[in-house]
């Protein structure tokens, strides 16, 4: 019997905040070490390891050195790109430190009309790992569509398919407008599939298919998840045992901090009587010690939605123990300004709306704008915020990121020639 | 100018017409008399008409017949027999407006086949669903016909036809003009699977991305169909599936209790104070024979066929919504599916736009969204007067009621139309009639057109494969149409998408 441990949506880097960013870590290393502990033979990460494909040194260093420590008690890891760390131009963080002998790629490409995919053995299972990996606005559709499912499908062994993407069937109703790929797209028959990309955990078991599992984000990158974990999402990774087939999948629960939500719906209260709600909300919950996600909803009847004070809330929880706090007042409105007309749960949500809102009142001929717009715009967005990496320089900068952009954006500007 | 007859006289609804000889006019025929503008007329009957007493006429067939002399010839004979065609004005163009005609066109008027020009009035539309050309008897013109989508789905399409008339090639037809609107979004059940277009000619073959196909078993690029059975609500049943009063208040008792599990505790077999362990088994058989979900014995629910499930399929609904919200087509293949199933399909779809564009009405959105349509074969199904009657209303009923106030049509394909409420049918105001050789479907097609076809019920039954008369509110005239072949239709205008198997991949991962 062997062991391997499948990881996905780390998106180290991902939180800001410093405690929030020291628990994301903390995280991580709790994954590494619990799959240790339970002597896995190898490790699988479903893409997203970091958060964007050039994160911060900081992160960087954290992370090789807990990749090295997997490495050195020999336990080789298996990776693919996501959509944050995936780069065009094979100059991921991914690339660099596969490159240093830390971490495998697996997704290995054979030429030909088919995109046939070679497989990388693992040497002590004998494990056959092979699969794609996400990019930006699931255009590893694309990929799926010329896979070479046939000669993948003849492959005999314990053969894992990782992939990043939602699978169409499997998504949940609240992330309908997430882009997906049909299961038919998927070689038929493999004896894992090993999931990323979407932020919830899931094990859906389907004829002719082995596990398809998807273990969730590991702590979570945007407001959404981290809301979810307050309202009691379980976060962690999947221990998988094999022989010839999957003898059993285990979540394992990977808990850094505790959560507290506090969710407030101030409709039809001034600003005032909503901030004074807020503190009797607040004041009932033991904060001690947890992260506190406060979601602030509703519409104002009257006042300001910038009346109710952030800050003195936020200096409210700390002071009751709070270690971290986090406000959510993008469900906030008041009658009185109807500038902000949409409502989501989080940044990246609401980026789209606004995107999606704007396109639909401009005069667009290309079809493909007004379809996917939104997508590239939130696309374009989060790659123009990636910021210099140390040691590079501006001329290195200004190419990434052009060509970052010339990626989401379809183009082919001529690289240096411009 | 070529003259193919001369009025010589009849009435307002039967003008008559003597056929020259040699210029065989056809039923159907498009003629055309001059004369302050000009009146289209359209053939309704044809009628022989000789000179020679009726006497004679025998006495000179049994001549010819029983052999007792050659050949007996009538002495300029195309002056003394001849046809003489009753014909009904439908237009009179004055100044290239149509007009419905209200006097005669001048006695002893000369009459000319239709040409391409005399049809200038019929423009293209803004949301043009092309039909096919326009059709003089047997004859095909280099016309064009088209009704604007958006208002005629709005106002719904009925699409009467026997079998074998060629109702799916006009669906397809007409689709495929559709699949490049952006203004309107279309679901289409496909009890056949005949649409898309697997192995043959369909849809899928449309050059845009905008058609989007869902089957229990889809091939590449398709869309697996799944429906997650939180998805379905006791209203989605509603006029679907005949439920007796203990089962409705059953399945009521469930829903309140258990919300969106309220099936899998049915299948599951999980008991409820105040109902009847008999009506639950009941229920167990009749979604275990509708949806084909089970209990095995491990426990476990199961589905057969893998449409409706426990896990997975969450997104379906609300993903095909989308779609047709953002202007596409959604084809739906339920032929592996039963009956019910496959209405039930429609129904929650239909049910959750209809829910969406209630509310983007009450937002003031309605405007910027796409009309939507949804194409339903069978429709007596659940537009039938017994089926309403019986079960009572359901979403299809609903929408053909009221779906004009929040942009939702329907566009139903029925062979047997005597079986829809008058009331139903006086609101579908586009009728695309094919060949029907069933007379008291002829009289309810005639009965509720938008146009005077009451002496058309020949031409209707003498309607070959591919011809059809296309009466609408938003047409000036009922006209006579030749669809063209899907295939040719593609083929001809280099419509198809290209084949990029053959590029070569540029792989980046």
């Amino acid at each position: 019997m062997y062991r391997f441990a499948h990881l996905s949506d780390c998106h180290l880097g991902a939180q800001k905040q410093p405690d929030l960013r020291e628990l994301e870590f903390e995280a991580f290393r709790m994954a590494l070490d619990d799959a240790l502990q339970n002597d896995v033979d190898f490790m699988i990460i479903a893409g997203d390891l970091f958060h964007s494909n050039i994160p911060n040194m900081e992160t960087v260093k954290r992370a090789t050195l807990e990749l090295r420590r997997v490495r050195e008690a020999g336990v080789p890891i298996y990776v693919n790109y996501g959509s944050h760390d995936y780069s065009p131009s094979s100059t991921s963080m991914i690339d660099i430190l596969e490159s240093a002998g830390v971490i495998d790629k697996v997704v290995r490409p054979i030429p030909g009309k088919k995109l046939g995919l070679e497989f990388t053995v693992d040497e002590k299972t004998g494990a056959k790992i092979t699969g794609l990996s996400g990019r930006s606005r699931t255009l590893e559709v694309d990929y799926f569509m010329r896979l070479d499912r046939e000669a993948l499908e003849a492959e005999e062994g314990f053969r894992i398919f990782l992939f990043h993407s939602a699978i169409t069937q499997f998504k949940p109703a609240d992330l309908a407008d997430m882009e997906s790929v049909d299961l038919n797209l998927f070689p038929r028959g493999f004896e894992y599939y090993a999931g990323g990309h979407v932020h919830r955990k899931g094990c859906y078991i389907e004829e002719g298919y082995g596990p398809i599992v998807y273990p969730g984000t590991l702590f979570g990158s945007y407001a959404g998840d981290l809301e979810e974990n307050a309202r009691g999402e379980k976060r962690g990774y999947y221990l998988v045992e094999f022989t010839d087939k999957v003898r059993e999948t285990e979540f394992r629960e990977i808990s850094p901090a505790e959560f507290d939500y506090i969710e407030c719906d101030v409709t039809g209260k001034n600003s005032q009587d909503a901030y004074h709600q807020i503190g009797r909300e607040i004041s009932g919950h033991d904060v001690t010690g947890k992260v506190v996600m406060l979601k602030i909803r509703g519409e104002l009847s009257s006042g300001r939605t910038s009346d109710i004070d952030s800050a003195s809330i936020r200096e409210r929880l700390e002071s009751m123990g709070a270690r971290v706090v986090q406000i959510n007042r993008y469900g906030l409105s008041t009658r009185e300004i109807q500038k902000v007309r949409v409502v989501e749960s989080d940044v990246p949500r609401l980026e789209r709306r606004i995107f999606r809102e704007k396109l639909a009142g401009l005069d667009i001929k290309n079809r493909s704008l007004i379809d996917g717009g939104d997508s590239i715009a939130v696309e374009l967005l989060r790659r123009l915020e990636n910021e210099k990496a140390p040691g590079e320089n501006r001329n290195e900068y200004e190419r990434r990121i052009t060509e970052d952009a010339e990626d989401v954006l379809g183009l082919d500007l001529g690289g240096d020639d411009t | 100018m070529e003259t193919a007859g001369q009025i010589i006289g009849g009435e307002t609804a039967a003008v008559l017409i003597r056929q020259k000889a040699g210029e065989p006019i056809e039923l159907g025929d498009l003629l055309v008399a001059e004369g302050d503008g000009y009146t289209i007329l359209q053939v309704k009957d044809l009628k022989y008409r000789s000179q020679i007493p009726q006497g004679m006429r025998e006495l000179a067939s049994g001549f010819n017949l029983e052999g007792y002399s050659g050949d007996v010839e009538f002495l300029e004979p195309e002056l003394r027999n001849y046809i003489i065609a009753e014909a009904r004005p439908i237009l009179h163009v004055r100044d290239g407006k149509p007009l419905i005609p209200k006097r005669l066109p001048g006695f002893f008027r000369e009459v000319r086949r239709i040409r391409e020009g005399d049809l200038d009035f019929l423009e293209r539309p803004r949301n043009p669903v092309f039909l096919g050309h326009v059709r003089s008897g047997s004859k095909v013109l280099d016309t064009p016909v088209y009704v604007d989508a958006v208002d005629a789905i709005t106002h719904h399409i009925l699409i009467p036809a026997t079998t074998g008339r060629g109702k799916s090639n006009l669906v397809k037809v007409m689709l495929w003009s559709l699949a490049e609107m952006e203004r309107v979004g279309i679901l289409v059940l496909d009890p056949h699977d005949e649409y898309y277009g697997r192995n043959e000619a369909g849809l899928g073959r449309h050059p845009s991305d905008n058609v989007i196909y869902y089957s229990p078993d889809a091939p590449v690029g398709g869309n697996t169909l799944t429906i997650n059975l939180r998805s379905l609500r006791p209203e989605h049943f509603e006029g679907i599936i005949p439920f007796t009063q203990a089962q409705e208040q059953a399945i009521a008792r469930y829903h309140n209790e258990f919300g969106d599990e309220w099936i899998m505790k049915i299948v599951e077999g999980e008991e409820l104070p105040g109902v009847q362990p008999v009506t639950l088994n009941v229920l167990r058989r009749i979604f275990d024979v509708t949806l084909g979900v089970y209990l095995d014995n491990e426990g476990n629910i199961k589905s057969r066929g893998g449409v409706f499930r426990d896990r997975g399929g969450d997104s379906t609904i609300k993903d095909i919504a989308a779609s047709l919200e953002d202007g596409k087509i959604v084809v739906v293949d339920t032929s592996r599916l039963m009956g019910e199933a496959e209405l039930l399909v429609g129904s929650v779809i239909s049910a959750e736009i209809f829910r969406r564009y209630q509310h983007y009405k009450a937002t003031g959105e309605l405007r910027r969204k796409p009309v939507i349509g949804i194409v339903i074969e069978e429709a007596p199904r659940v537009l039938g007067k017994e089926v309403i009657e019986r079960q009572g209303n359901n979403i299809y009923s609903t929408i053909a009621r009221e779906g004009r106030k929040f942009n939702i049509g329907l566009i139903a394909i029925t062979q047997l139309v005597s079986l829809i409420p008058r009331t139903v049918l006086a609101n579908m105001n586009t009728k695309i009639i094919l060949g029907n050789e069933m007379a008291q479907e002829r009289a309810e097609i005639i009965g509720s057109a938008s146009q005077d076809l009451s002496d058309d019920n020949r031409t209707i039954a003498s309607l070959d494969k591919g011809e059809a008369i296309v009466s609408s509110i938003f047409t000036k005239f009922a006209v006579p149409v030749k669809i063209p072949l899907f295939e040719e239709f593609i083929e001809s205008a280099g419509l198809e998408s290209e084949d990029t198997e053959d590029e070569k991949i540029d792989f980046i991962g």
